[in-house]
């Protein structure tokens, strides 16, 4: 799941200016960490749907996702 | 407490008619017909036109359902029957969308659709046919265009909601009251005009609203409305405005910024056909168009539609405009680098359209550096425009808009920084406050106004062409003209004698950062600018000596180097993935050069002056290691252009002694335990060097917000980040060249190793920096409190030096606490100073007698990771008598950035004291081509051996010559023909 998130998933967020980091993934949930542009998406839930339907079609794995969004300091108001 | 404020009232009468306006745009289209069967293939762009697809291939889309995927493009399909009531009008078909997409209609480009326009007339391009198959490409980006148009900002993100796409038919009467309404609100609602014309308006607004019953929308009703605003808002004359704004229509377009470069070959074919699909519509319509490069992908990429282009060049309405390649930055780029720039852009301009344009245009660029107008000016360039200065200056208010501008040669261009933002919307508030911002109302004439998206959003839209036909009709807005970009120059600055002059550089008083963010970037362009250099002198003379020039590999890696310079990518103002890009790409033309430059059996100086400094040469069974590499310091003692072999003879007597003072044959050195320098006495000059902090490495919190890559805040030393010792000082190396200090330093995140270099036979002491970087906004510099009475410090600026003042009287030197440089500064007395010498930085600043090298940043935005991991990277601290002429820093930078290698070649040497910038084959293949540079500030004369041809900088012939004559800071070009 580490190298799915780092290696398949990332660099498309990145592309949109967004950061996705892996924390772990432990009884279905899967947390995460978004950065950048992610961190202040008024519709990041979408994108959280896309991840867990990308995850399924790929490693055939339903899992839950939970999201810490981390925003810089200075949209952090 | 939190709490609401709750405000009873009733409802403004101009709210009303906004209310109403609301109402009536939905009148728009008098009839839409839902194209149902259409199909989505998910993909991400890999390439230039390359994309991996999604498994899922092609899937039906309808309305409501979600599309688009994090950095996708999605591909459409559809086929669609025109209903018959639908048949015979003028039918357009229509898409909201916060995406940009492409339309191909029945296998022609018909336009595009984004988040400034939803809708495409489809008539004259389907040649009366009932059946239409749609083949769509779209990209979404989740950072709208620099953020200007509200409507798309609510609507960013990865995953977008389908909300159908239609044929439509257009109630005109409807659409040119909405234009017309839209016109008058933007006035009502601007501070910047009369507040008495601003009541009119919405009086009269409301009245011809009145006009139209709401529950029961009729055409000739609205058709009245509009005769009521014809007869009386447009007829009144009342209030009078004044100002003479020219309208140039323009879309900036960034080629990686929140996207890589692969995406900017889309975004230009978008901008480049909306506004052409503008132009067959609006026969006075003409645009301006930036970038070459831009062009050459159009043309590899869409010939189709390039053709079109040329056709719409040819009859005016499409203007080139920008003679470089791509709009680079323009600080840190060397001077060759600018000329390729314009050499390269006004090559491709001549070849495809048979145009040689006369400006540059670079409105977004961070600054300007003071060689530019020389090299503009020889590159066939009369008129330079840029933005920034007026917009974007955070202290003080540059002082013109028209002007001429004139460089460190003396050489004078005219200069266009016009007063507000490059990307506007065309409406009467943005023209008037241009109007109002406009400094040389009395002298410059006309003031410029671009509009039109940018970024993507594709320039101009209907929408500002409909308004910018209306204005005429305003009598309380300035005047305004619809010129193109080479138009404007020509009739306002050409010959204008009333322009103001300015003679300095054109500095930007914010993005300070830029000359540091993205350390490896900047690494690497200075070792490539130099490789190239070495590439083309070793491929000329192999040439002579009958060998193939390889012209193609050449000119193919200076393009890949040149677009990498564009302003948001060497910057280092792009998100990561562009980052990723760029280093595959220069790494790659860094290997193509090496085997450009091939190898011989001795070492090749390619400097037109005798390497006598001091150097490392790569050797496995080196004596001396430096950045993790074996190898011998020696001085090379080869003559100018030729080549030699260099012995290596150890030293065998004492020459450093390593005690309390570490005792060269120059200095008496006493290091603190963290590698900084307590005292630094020379002993041939019979002077200390330090006057406090020396040497030392200083970490500061750097918090500039927003614009985190860009910019250093002027308090950024206000808060010091602390450092430990993890290994204090201790002797690595003691050789008979070298000796070398290790001392490691650490923060908890990351670890700092400086290894500083005394040697035998130079006054020049080396640091070397191996750096596991992981802080987070945290500006890193290197501090030298000299022992220095100066008011100035004097920065290379790649072709000639700048002096800057060291001072803070004005506020003009308060703003310029960070500057660029190129390979060293300088500050000194009449007898002798220091000189810190760089291969890799550009940021320095500097008060009083203390300097400082700006040596990392650590910043989260657009990139989270810049300058993350691991740097190496060195600089040479060189004390030294007289002055930096006399002492000839700018000889030792040269030999410290060019590093030797072997080629076994000689060439005669007949510059003088002339740098040789350049050495190639011309562009047409007749000529060698010699750029020489005049870089301390002296005049001469050289005679040469047989006659020569004078050329400008695009290798255009315009005269001979047997003796060169030069003045100080000029570029020489000469042809040599073979």
């Amino acid at each position: 799941m580490e190298n799915y998130i780092k290696n398949i998933l990332a660099p498309k967020l990145q592309g949109d200016g967004g950061w996705i980091e892996f924390v772990n993934f432990e009884f279905g949930v899967l947390t995460v960490i978004f950065r950048g542009e992610c961190s202040k998406c008024l519709i990041l839930d979408r994108c959280i749907d896309w991840i867990k339907q990308e995850i399924k079609r790929d490693l055939g794995i339903n899992c839950e996702i939970e999201a810490i969004r981390k925003k810089p300091f200075f949209w952090d108001n | 407490m939190a709490h609401i404020k709750v405000v009873r009232r009733s409802m403004r009468p101009e709210e009303w008619t906004d209310l109403r306006f609301g109402w009536l745009k939905r009148y728009i289209y008098e009839e839409k017909f839902e194209i149902e069967n259409l199909k989505v293939r998910n993909a991400r762009q890999v390439g230039e036109n390359e994309y991996e697809f999604y498994p899922e291939g092609w899937q039906p889309l309808k309305k409501g359902d979600m599309y688009f995927t994090p950095d996708g493009t999605a591909f459409f399909d559809a086929d669609v029957i025109i209903p018959e009531r639908m048949q015979g009008k003028e039918l357009w078909f229509s898409l909201k969308t916060a995406a940009e997409i492409i339309v191909k209609c029945n296998g022609k480009y018909v336009g595009g659709v984004d988040p400034n326009r939803d809708r495409i007339l489809l008539t004259p391009y389907i040649d009366g046919n009932t059946a239409l198959h749609f083949e769509m490409e779209g990209y979404n980006r989740s950072k709208p265009d620099d953020e200007r148009n509200p409507e798309s900002l609510s609507v960013r993100g990865c995953r977008q909601i389908f909300e159908g796409a239609y044929l439509a038919v257009i109630n005109h009467t409807v659409l040119d009251l909405v234009y017309d309404i839209e016109l008058l609100l933007d006035i009502a609602k601007s501070d910047s005009f009369n507040e008495d014309y601003r009541a009119f308006i919405n009086r009269e607004l409301n009245n011809a609203l009145n006009l139209i019953d709401f529950d029961d929308v009729q055409t000739e009703d609205v058709a009245n409305a509009q005769k009521y605003v014809n007869d009386v808002i447009f007829a009144n004359d009342d209030y009078k405005g004044n100002g003479d704004v020219a309208l140039v229509a323009h879309s900036h377009l960034d080629l990686a910024y929140y996207w890589r470069r692969i995406h900017s070959v889309q975004k230009n074919l978008r901008t480049v056909l909306i506004q052409l699909r503008l132009m067959d519509r609006y026969p006075d319509f003409k645009y301006t168009h930036t970038q070459p490069q831009t062009y050459e992908m159009l043309e590899k990429y869409y010939p189709e539609v390039f053709e079109e282009l040329k056709e719409k060049i040819a009859n005016g309405q499409f203007e080139p405009v920008g003679a470089m390649y791509v709009e680079p930055d323009c600080n840190i780029p060397s001077a060759e680098s600018l000329i390729r720039q314009c050499l390269y852009g006004q090559s491709y301009y001549r070849e495809k359209f048979g145009k040689t344009i006369d400006n540059a245009w670079l409105p977004d660029v961070f600054g300007n550096s003071w060689v530019l107008p020389q090299i503009l000016l020889k590159s066939g360039v009369k008129y330079f425009v840029s933005n920034k200065m007026s917009t974007w200056n955070d202290t003080n208010r540059f002082p013109h808009n028209n002007f001429i501008w004139r460089g460190i040669d003396g050489s004078e261009v005219y200069a266009c920084v016009p007063p507000t933002h490059f990307i506007t919307w065309n409406a009467p508030s943005s023209v008037q406050e241009n109007w109002d911002a406009y400094q040389d109302k009395n002298s410059g004439g006309q003031t410029l106004q671009m509009f039109g998206y940018g970024d993507g959003g594709s320039g101009v839209t209907e929408e500002m062409i409909e308004l910018m036909h209306r204005f005429s009709k305003v009598s309380a807005m300035p005047k305004t003209e619809h010129l193109g970009g080479s138009e404007y120059l020509h009739k306002n600055l050409d010959g204008n004698e009333n322009l103001e002059k300015w003679d300095g550089e054109l500095y930007l008083e914010m993005h300070r950062g830029t000359f540091t963010t993205k350390s490896d970037l900047k690494r690497m362009n200075r070792k490539l600018e130099y490789k190239l250099r070495e590439a083309e002198i070793i491929s000329t003379l192999n040439h002579l000596k009958g060998a193939t020039y390889p012209y193609e590999e050449i000119k193919d890696c200076y393009k890949i180097l040149l677009t990498n310079q564009f302003h948001d990518i060497l910057p280092g103002s792009h998100i990561h993935p562009v980052f990723v890009d760029t280093m595959k790409e220069l790494n790659e033309i860094d290997a193509r050069l090496e085997s450009v430059i091939g190898t011989g059996d001795k070492y090749f100086n390619s400097l037109n002056f005798k390497r006598e400094h001091l150097t490392f040469i790569e050797d496995t069974d080196g004596h001396s290691e430096r950045l993790g590499v074996k190898g011998n310091w020696v001085i090379p003692n080869i003559p100018a252009l030729s080549s030699a072999v260099i012995p290596w003879r150890t030293f065998a007597g004492e020459w450093c002694e390593i005690a309390d003072y570490i005792t060269t044959p120059f200095y008496k050195i006493k290091f603190n335990k963290d590698g900084s320098i307590e005292s630094l006495f020379d002993r041939e000059l019979k002077r200390e060097w330090t006057d406090g902090e020396f040497n030392k490495l200083k970490l500061y919190k750097d918090n500039p917000g927003v614009y985190d890559a860009w910019d250093i805040l002027p308090n950024y030393k206000e808060v010091e980040v602390p450092y430990k010792i993890i290994s204090p000082l201790k002797t690595i190396e003691k050789s008979s060249e070298c000796a070398a200090f290790e001392v490691i330093l650490g923060t908890e995140k990351s670890t700092w190793k400086r290894i500083i270099r005394v040697f035998r036979q130079s006054r020049g002491i080396e640091v070397e920096n191996i750096v596991d970087w992981h802080e987070k906004h945290v500006l890193a510099k290197a501090q030298f409190d000299c022992n220095v009475l100066t008011r100035e410090a004097v920065c290379d600026l790649g072709a000639g030096f700048i002096k800057r003042e060291t001072h803070r009287n004005t506020s003009w030197q308060q703003a310029r606490f960070e500057v660029c440089h190129h390979k060293w500064f300088d500050m000194a007395e009449t007898d002798g100073g220091i000189a810190i010498i760089n291969e890799s930085k550009y940021g320095a600043g500097f008060y009083e007698n203390s300097a400082s090298l700006s040596l990392l940043r650590s910043t989260i935005r657009p990139d989270i990771e810049s300058d993350m991991g691991h740097h190496e990277f060195c600089y040479m601290i060189y004390p030294h008598p007289q002055d930096f002429v006399s002492a000839e820093i700018n000889n030792i930078a040269y030999e410290y950035n060019v590093p030797m290698v072997k080629a076994d070649l000689t060439c005669e040497n007949s510059f003088g004291e002339l740098f040789l910038q350049t050495m190639k084959m011309s562009e047409n293949g007749k000529m060698i081509v010699i750029r020489l540079s005049e870089q301390n500030g002296k005049r001469g004369q050289i005679e040469l051996s047989g006659k020569v041809k004078i050329l400008n900088m695009l290798e255009d012939v315009i005269g001979e010559a047997t003796t060169l004559n030069y003045s100080p800071f000029e570029i020489l070009t000469v042809g040599i023909e073979i």
